[in-house]
């Protein structure tokens, strides 16, 4: 018994360094690592002094981006830094740092002899990119109030704070379980088959089936919990966020992990946005809105300048 | 019509068709075995009330 918890957290473990450490590998005895700086350098940090005139010559570097090696960068310097250990390339153009890149070093020289060549990998930290993916999802891009989409169900439960929570909790589950569902069906059945153009059609079914069988099962195992969730789970079916973020994970082919924070952070942005709402729709209840106004006309404005604050966010980037 | 459009749409049919009746199953597998006893009491007093609201 004690020796399969261990192993489980041994492979827990080698898993997470997986994925953090998976950016900054060195691949080369000889390179320490490749980074990205800024937005059109990229920074090598060697084990030892490097020859200026070898890290200098621009003919030594070919750099391409992972899907296309016939396409190469155009390097415009490269200079030694007062640390004679790092180079630092510059580029003509930006970088599209989303995608890998390839960085071959012809011949290294390094205190007058060869180390021989070295190609390397320079990508982002995964880790940062799928958080950004979260926080896009969550704030930047936020379905609500940036997309206007689940209005619907957004006016109609935001009247109040206890609410408002539920809705978003029974929300954010069934987003994420509905998610990876289409996910992997899109991957391993209709992209095979030559189905994408049924998608729509497929993700409506998938939808109302993670429904009826979240509904299914929670109504035995968690009592409690059903009666304190099971009246919005009907109404996550009307939800359109529920279909836009399926049909967001297919057109940008996104892989598991990706597809999982979008959803987490589609259901945690709604979750933010009715909190937000129900909030103020609290307060309005006992404010002294004109008669033609009251309820849902003096909603849709407060949403409104809820989305004008939001745009704050708009073009915004992490990492 | 070109042949191969008839096999993607008779392919895509099957497809479908077999996830259509996988999670048919599925589904009601699960509300065999995740059913929930209601009490036929509820119903009957339910009905014999007046029902007006």
């Amino acid at each position: 018994m004690q020796n399969i918890k261990h192993y489980r957290m041994f492979l827990w473990s080698i898993l997470i360094y997986g994925l953090i450490f998976s950016g900054c590998t060195p691949e080369h005895r000889f390179i320490k690592k490749a980074v990205f700086k800024g937005t059109n350098r990229i920074s090598i940090t060697f084990a030892g002094p490097v020859d200026k005139k070898w890290a200098e010559d621009l003919k030594n570097y070919a750099i391409y981006e992972k899907p296309d090696p016939d396409i190469l960068l155009t390097i415009s310097s490269a200079k030694v830094t007062d640390d004679p250990c790092t180079v630092i390339l510059h580029f003509e153009d930006e970088l599209n740092q989303d995608k890998p890149h390839v960085l071959t070093l012809k011949e290294i020289i390094s205190e007058g002899k060869s180390i021989g060549s070295a190609v390397i990998t320079v990508k982002k930290l995964y880790l940062g990119y799928l958080f950004s993916i979260l926080i896009g999802a969550m704030l930047i891009h936020n379905f609500v109030f940036t997309k206007y989409l689940g209005l619907c169900v957004f006016f109609g439960t935001s009247q109040k704070k206890s609410t408002a929570i539920g809705m978003g909790i029974t929300f954010t589950l069934v987003m994420v379980f509905s998610a990876m569902m289409s996910w992997f069906l899109y991957q391993f059945v209709l992209k095979p088959f030559r189905l994408d153009f049924l998608q729509i059609v497929v993700f409506i079914g998938m939808v109302s089936l993670s429904v009826q069988a979240v509904d299914t099962i929670l109504r035995k195992i968690n009592p409690a919990l059903f009666k304190a969730f099971g009246v919005y789970l009907v109404l996550v079916i009307a939800n359109c966020i529920i279909l836009a973020v399926p049909l967001i994970l297919a057109d940008n082919e996104y892989n598991a992990w990706e597809s999982m924070m979008l959803a987490f952070g589609a259901g945690l942005g709604f979750l933010i946005a009715l909190f937000l709402m129900s909030s103020v729709r609290e307060r309005l209840e006992i404010a002294k809105v004109p008669p033609t106004y009251k309820g849902l006309p003096i909603a849709f404005v407060v949403a409104g300048l809820f989305a004008l604050a939001f745009m704050g966010f708009s073009g915004m980037a992490i990492f | 019509m070109d042949p191969e459009l008839i096999n993607l749409a008779i392919e895509g049919l099957a497809v479908l068709g077999c996830i259509g009746l996988v999670f048919g199953i599925g589904l009601a597998l699960a509300a065999h075995k995740f059913a929930v006893e209601i009490n036929p009491k509820i119903e009957e007093v339910k009905e014999v009330l007046a029902g007006a609201q």
